[in-house]
């Protein structure tokens, strides 16, 4: 007995330029395959992105001074993208997905990535009562409000200043002043650190 | 929205038929069954423009009421009115029995011929609803019926009209209750002008009255429209009746929905008419009687606009459709099936549209959502399950549904001027945890997700086997029911139809393409380019798919070309969009856009493609193309696998020099890319650089192609312009391989490269400018970086900044010219030397040369300039000028003197010479003309400035401007400015002091020596004279020892009637006195003043001027000496031969051996014509003994002196000793303050004699 709830996507790193700094793209279950697979491809999750940079210019005219945007928009019923903009203007965008884990519906346990006991007993669970149990975890609100998703920024903001603080990382590099373009992230520890905060997050989680 | 039963989803207002405007056409005769009630009258129609304005604003009213905008109080009505003429057929209230039946026995019950009930209807007998319903009671039964009539103004006829009228309605009225309709029957009588005129307003009355009286009718349903005199007026009486009626045909739907409401609560099962004998012979159920009477309950209180209670009433029959007893048991493979599914969805979206209507976007959402999730669950439990195309056919039509919703509702803030995404949550659900897709987003996200969905039907389409395709009159009969229960048709064609075997099904890409243009627009109105951008390469995709590659190319084009994703380094969607484009212009044949997209692919940053020949050469290979295609792109346009930098050696050159220069090529090709090698390369500049053109020459191979980075140096060749004049300038620095060999066989592959270049020179021989070629290998494998060394040679002053380079790429096929911008400013360069990776010395703005003008070569100097000119000397200047040029020039000179006064000069240069007069402020000399000076010669002039009176400053400039004799257009500059300052060369302060004049005063009783006044011209000076003494202490300011070779004392000015001559100077040997600088150097003169005659009485003033006469002690070179230049200070004036008495002291010392006795002299003048007496009183003093009076009187006649001598013996030798002398004017007891002569002193307290040391001590001292 298993309802979805939201897990993290994709969580990008754009910079100054609107160019991508950072990509990391995390598994959904798809039900229908009982397994754990990106909901995209990368290249629609770049271009989903890229989008989310029209939606900070729009919104930038009239924001607040923290850097919160919210909900940037919802990509469709299952994918929203919520962004961050730091005060040097990278932009931090999380994509959520909405059903993009599964919980025992008796328990609070998490899914785990492989979690080929629970696909088991879904399977032989009729559908009719993993209806019912969809529709109740919507009536009780399997939505998501934006300040759920504020750990996930400050931990992708301190991520990035433990980038920032390595000497041999230069900012410019990735976003030339003035200029366009710039060269991606390679460090492994911030995408060891992004991997982790994405795999981590569930609503509720204050920490990451 | 299409595909849903026409008006199952119209906004349902209140209809209004409206008779008696038209005539009735008349190819419309009465329901051809004779079924049905039939109203009609046959009184004409009306005519007229009233009847025509009516009608136009019936029609008007009538499309306004078909809107599925909300509904606000401030709208008084909102209706559908249809305008017939004067008959009109209501359908009939019970349905006939079908006549292929037997007779029955007993009398059946007759029901509506839309009930479920009646044979004849569709849904007999087990069918929920239709839309047929819905329909008949928009568009058939109205809620009044308005008669349009008029009233006749002929008395004659009145009577006989009005009762006709009165008939007509009567009938009317009666047939109406005869059918059971509850139409109300409202008639409005429109007065015409003629009425006006001839009918009083009392007379209308009645006869309305009348009318009214004798149909029965109430009197809110007789209107009388007096004549209006504009249509405006018209509109306005027309618009307050129908807020009227609109209230009376709210109540008649509240009637109906009442009596819905009554029939469900008497929870019966009605028995149809007949009982079912074919199908199921199922009958309808309670629960879905009760979903029918809600249902009905909910489409009139739509029509009553009360949306609280439509809502209500659709969820109830909504929930029972949905629950145990209705949709649960029907079964999936009925027809019946999908008609629930239908009306399931037709409930839906008008909750949907209700929900929109009261502002609830997130609940519409969510409701939304809801009814998917739902029917997806039912069409999984009981249906064909979800994974079909039908299924996903649903899904992007119930997308498409809240699109066109959103659209036609106008739901407000969210349209495309609003710039909103999506809106924010209704204040109830504020604060709720919600989906974030629960926020209502703009249409073109509901677009994308239909074109989503449409995709995922297409894939499933698909897989649709191939035995399921074939049309079912070709397939056995088992299959075709087998295909009936697998496949959903819920709304979409059956498998056969959707991808059919043979012939085209369902064109899915042009679906999405409509879709995703719809979403496309959405976006691009919110200046969401990025996902606008996104969908055109997802429409490209599908046009693609669809072959119309003109189409994806105007589809990407603009992409490509604002190089959007591409300029902010989203590589793989740029690649992605690449890929297409070049597929698309592949296809059409847009060769430039082809090779552009090569050029571009070719970056390392790309991921390679597998297969793929990444070779310029192949570009075109499978590209149909008529001619040899000539290609032009820049950097703008499509990013280079090759960057180049260009940076001059250093960042100032002068023209007429060369400056080495490296042009770097780095090709950022895909490892597995082709090496490509360039026809030629052409770097262009801004400023006064002849382009430079690189051409390859294959046989020049670089011999360090292993290495990373090989630098190769290059010899250019000068083309002058147009005629091709070679020089041979720059052949000398080829260090690299630079031996001869090389170098002839170089030239002789000029010649041969001559001929096969041919074309090209010519080609830039029209643009009649210099310019410099080069050869060299230009071949550039991947990852490998070619530097080219150049020397260029610069010939005009100004700033050059290499601006582009083209780079032009030839193969049989194409030629392609790919121009790089090199002009970034800031860009940062570097030298590349050979063996190193790395540049040097990188700089910004490398690319920027400085070329100065040609350096002047002509020196000009001044020779033997001395440190310090002074005041009241000549100055000479002797200039040199050195012509180091290789050429002899020809010179003209301009000298140009500034200052506050300048001096008369003289310029002395050979034949030439030029006097100035003195001048203020600026003095000069111009165009001097000094001939030619032959190379490496030198020519001297001089210039004498008359001596400044005083100090001050000049500055000089002196200007050569010369050309040489070779090249005569070229002026040449050459400046030497000088700075001359002119300081005195002496300073000096003055002291006059008194001295006993020792000729005695002349008598006043002498008469003879008075009276003898002249003696010629000369006037003899008889009166009283003085003597004094000048001390001058001056000292030399000047940097140097000079010598002083006479000083003089000027009397420059006395006063008429004295007379003063110097008596002594002192006298300098004829060498002179050698003064060195800053040293005190004292001079006395002595000075003799007299009075012309006694009688003056007037003290003189005297004038006095310092005159040093000094010359400079250098030795000049040819032996003649120093000019002896004179200054002249001035001393200032002073009085003497005043009248006041006065005190002289004189010392006399004695002999040697006299033992240092002192004879103090103390002489008293008196000038006045007064008879004065004095009292000298001389104090005794321990430093000296004296004799002579100690207190005496002396007695002074006018004009007489008298002289007391004191002899002292000082005590002390060596020493000042101080004689206590008082004298004191006896008659005004006032003390006169005795004057030291030579050897004397004064201080504050009197006077001081000097006592000069003893001999012996002298001599001591001496020694």
């Amino acid at each position: 007995m298993s309802a979805a709830i939201p897990s993290v996507a994709c969580l990008g790193v754009i910079g100054r330029n609107n160019n991508p700094l950072h990509i990391s793209i995390f598994p959904s279950y798809d039900p229908t395959a009982n397994a754990f697979t990106p909901i995209r491809n990368p290249l629609q999750f770049s271009l989903l992105l890229s989008s989310t940079i029209d939606v900070f210019d729009l919104r930038s005219k009239t924001s607040t001074a923290s850097g919160d945007f919210g909900l940037l928009h919802a990509i469709d019923d299952r994918l929203a993208a919520y962004g961050f903009e730091t005060n040097t203007g990278v932009r931090m965008v999380c994509i959520v997905d909405m059903r993009g884990r599964r919980v025992e519906a008796g328990g609070s346990g998490v899914a785990g990535q492989g979690s080929g006991a629970a696909g088991a007993s879904t399977a032989s669970s009729t559908s009719a009562s993993a209806a019912a149990a969809r529709s109740s975890v919507g009536s009780v609100g399997a939505g998501l409000r934006d300040s759920e998703i504020k750990p996930v920024f400050r931990a992708m903001q301190s991520a990035y200043v433990r980038l920032l603080q390595n000497p041999f990382y230069d900012p410019d590099e990735h976003a030339p002043l003035g200029g366009k373009g710039g060269r991606r992230i390679t460090s492994k520890k911030f995408g060891d650190d992004m991997k982790r905060i994405g795999e981590a997050w569930t609503p509720g989680v204050t920490t990451l | 929205m299409d595909g849903y039963p026409l008006g199952s989803l119209d906004h349902n207002v209140p209809l209004i038929v409206v008779s008696g405007l038209t005539s009735d056409p008349p190819d419309q005769p009465p329901k051809a069954k004779g079924q049905g009630v039939f109203l009609r009258s046959d009184l004409p129609p009306l005519e007229g423009k009233e009847a025509n304005f009516l009608e136009s604003y019936f029609e008007e009213v009538d499309e306004r009421g078909k809107s599925w905008t909300v509904v606000t109080r401030e709208e008084h009505f909102r209706l559908r009115v249809k305008t017939v003429g004067r008959t009109f057929v209501l359908p009939s209230r019970r349905a006939t029995l079908p006549e292929t039946i037997e007779p029955l026995t007993n009398t059946p019950i007759l029901h509506s011929p839309f009930s479920p009930l009646s044979p004849s209807s569709a849904l007999y007998p087990d069918g929920l609803m239709n839309a047929q319903w819905i329909k008949k009671h928009q568009e058939e039964i109205p809620s009044i019926f308005v008669c349009f009539h008029t009233l006749t103004s002929d008395s004659k006829i009145a009577v006989q009209q009005d009762n006709r009228l009165k008939s007509a309605l009567n009938s009317m009225r009666a047939t109406l209750v005869e059918s059971g309709y509850k139409t109300r029957l409202v008639v409005i009588i429109l007065g015409d002008a003629e009425a006006k005129a001839n009918l009083t307003a009392e007379i209308i009355q009645d006869r309305l009255e009348g009318v009214r009286r004798g149909t029965g009718l109430d009197p809110k349903s007789i209107f009388y429209i007096p004549p209006q005199e504009s249509p405006s007026e018209l509109r306005r009486v027309m618009d307050s009746i129908f807020a009227l009626l609109y209230n009376t045909a709210i109540e008649y739907y509240r009637d109906l929905g009442r009596h819905a409401r009554k029939k469900r609560s008497r929870g019966i099962v009605p028995q149809p008419t007949l009982p079912p004998t074919s199908g199921t012979s199922q009958t309808l159920s309670l629960p879905d009687w009760n979903f029918r009477y809600d249902f009905k309950s909910a489409i009139f209180a739509e029509f009553r606009q009360e949306i609280d209670a439509a809502i209500r009433s659709f969820e109830q029959a909504y929930e029972i459709l949905l629950g145990q007893d209705v949709l649960d048991i029907i079964p999936s493979w009925s027809p019946r099936w999908n008609e629930a599914r239908l009306l399931a969805d037709i409930i839906s979206i008008r909750c949907l549209r209700l929900h929109l209507w009261m502002g609830q976007t997130s609940l519409a959402v969510r409701r939304w959502q809801s009814h998917r999730d739902r029917i997806s669950d039912f069409v999984d439990r009981r249906g064909r399950g979800t994974n079909n195309y039908g299924w996903q056919a649903w899904e992007s039509r119930w997308a498409m549904v809240m699109a066109n919703m959103i659209e036609m509702v106008e739901v407000p803030g969210l349209g495309p001027s609003t710039m909103t995404i999506f809106l924010q949550p209704e204040k109830a659900l504020f604060g709720e945890r919600l989906q974030p897709w629960e926020l209502l987003h703009h249409t073109g996200y509901w677009y994308r997700i239909a074109a989503r969905h449409l995709g995922a039907r297409r894939t499933l389409a698909h897989r649709i086997p191939d035995d399921d395709r074939g049309a079912p009159d070709a397939s056995p009969a088992s299959r075709v029911a087998s295909k009936a229960i697998r496949y959903d048709t819920y709304m979409c064609p059956p498998p056969h139809e959707e991808y059919p075997l043979n012939g085209n099904g369902i064109n899915h890409a042009q679906l999405m393409i409509d879709c995703l243009l719809n979403a496309r627009g959405q976006f691009q109105a919110r200046k969401q380019h990025r996902i606008a951008a996104e969908i055109s390469l997802e429409c490209a995709r599908e046009m693609a798919t669809l072959g119309s590659w003109n189409e994806v190319l105007a589809m990407l084009r603009p992409l490509w070309e604002d190089k959007s994703f591409r300029s902010e380094w989203w590589l793989d969607i740029s690649e992605e969009i690449l890929w297409v484009m070049r597929r698309a212009a592949a296809e059409t044949g847009r060769a430039d856009i082809v090779v552009a997209i090569d050029w571009e692919l070719m970056n390392e940053r790309f991921t390679p493609r597998k297969k793929w020949h990444y070779d310029l050469a192949k570009s075109l290979d499978g590209v149909s193309s008529t001619s040899r295609p000539f290609i032009t792109i820049s950097d703008d346009v499509a990013s280079s696998f090759i960057s180049t930098s260009f940076a001059f050696r250093s960042k100032e050159g002068r023209a007429g020099e060369t400056c080495l220069a490296q042009l770097s090529l780095k090709s950022e090709a895909l490892q597995a890319a082709a090496p490509v090698t360039l026809s030629s390369i052409r770097v262009e500049f801004e400023g006064h650089l002849k382009p430079i053109t690189l051409i390859h020459d294959s046989d020049l191979l670089t011999n360090s192609s292993e290495t990373p980075v090989s630098v190769t140096l290059v010899a250019l060749t000068e083309q002058l312009g147009g005629d091709a004049k070679e020089s041979d300038e720059s052949e000398k620095e080829d260090k690299n391989d630079g031996d001869g060999d090389e170098d002839k066989a170089k030239d002789e592959d000029e010649d041969k490269a001559k001929d096969e270049d041919k074309d090209e020179v010519e080609d830039k021989d029209d643009e009649k400018e210099g310019q410099l070629t080069g050869k060299c290998d230009l071949t550039l494998r991947p990852g490998h970086r070619q530097v080219f060394e150049m020397n260029i040679p610069l010939r005009e002053p100004g700033q050059a900044s290499a601006s582009r380079v083209v780079l032009t790429y030839k193969t049989d096929t194409f030629e392609l010219d790919y121009t790089l911008s090199l002009s970034e400013s800031g860009k940062v360069t570097g030298w590349f030397v050979q063996g190193a990776t790395k540049p040097r010395l990188s700089r910004p703005d490398g690319h920027i040369l400085h070329i100065q003008p040609r350096p002047p070569k002509m020196k000009l100097r001044l020779v033997e300039p001395l440190g310090q000119f002074y005041a009241n000397e000549p100055i000479p200047l002797r200039i040199g000028l050195y012509n180091e040029e290789d050429d002899s020039a020809n010179v003209k000179l301009d000298i140009r003197i500034v200052g506050k006064v300048i001096p008369r000069f003289r310029v002395d240069a050979g034949e030439h010479k030029r006097e100035v007069d003195a001048a203020e402020e600026e003095s000069q000399v111009t165009g001097l003309a000094l001939g030619h000076i032959a190379s490496s010669s030198s020519l001297e002039l001089s210039i004498h400035l008359d001596p400044a009176p005083a100090p001050t400053a000049y500055e000089i400039q002196i200007r050569a401007d010369y050309h040489l004799e070779s090249d005569a257009a070229t002026p040449i500059v050459q400046v030497l400015p000088i700075h001359l300052n002119i300081v005195n060369a002496f300073e000096a302060n003055y002291d006059l002091m008194p001295r006993l004049h020792p000729d005695p005063w002349p008598s006043l009783f002498d008469y003879e020596d008075l009276q003898d006044v002249s003696d010629g011209d000369v006037v003899q000076a008889r009166g009283l004279a003085q003597q004094w003494c000048l001390v001058c202490h001056y000292a030399s300011f000047a940097t140097e020892d000079l010598d002083v070779v006479g000083l003089d004392l000027a009397l420059t000015a006395v006063t008429p009637g004295g007379r003063c001559q110097v008596v002594n100077q002192p006298e300098l040997s004829a060498d002179g006195l050698i003064v060195a600088p800053k040293t005190m150097y004292e001079a006395r003169f002595g000075l003799v003043a007299q009075k012309i005659t006694l009688d003056d009485r007037h003290p003189v003033a005297i004038d006095l001027a310092f005159v040093v006469r000094w010359r400079r002690r250098r030795q000049l070179a040819d032996g003649e000496s120093n000019s002896i230049n004179v200054t002249t200070m001035t001393v200032g004036q002073y009085m003497v031969l005043g009248t006041e008495p006065r005190v002289l002291a004189s010392v006399l010392h004695s002999s040697q051996e006299q033992a240092g006795l002192v004879r103090l002299d103390i002489t008293i003048e008196n000038p006045s014509s007064h008879f004065l007496t004095f009292g000298l009183v001389m104090e005794p003093s321990d430093a000296f003994a004296f004799s002579g009076s100690k207190q005496t009187t002396v007695h002074l006649l006018p004009m007489s002196r008298r002289t007391k001598t004191y002899r002292l013996l000082p005590l002390a030798r060596g020493v000042y000793i101080r004689p206590g002398l008082v004298v004191r004017d006896k008659y005004f007891q006032k003390v006169l303050r005795v004057i030291p002569t030579e050897g004397m002193k004064i201080d504050k307290d009197g006077l001081l004699v000097w006592v000069p040391p003893a001999p012996e001590a002298e001599e001591k001292a001496e020694g």
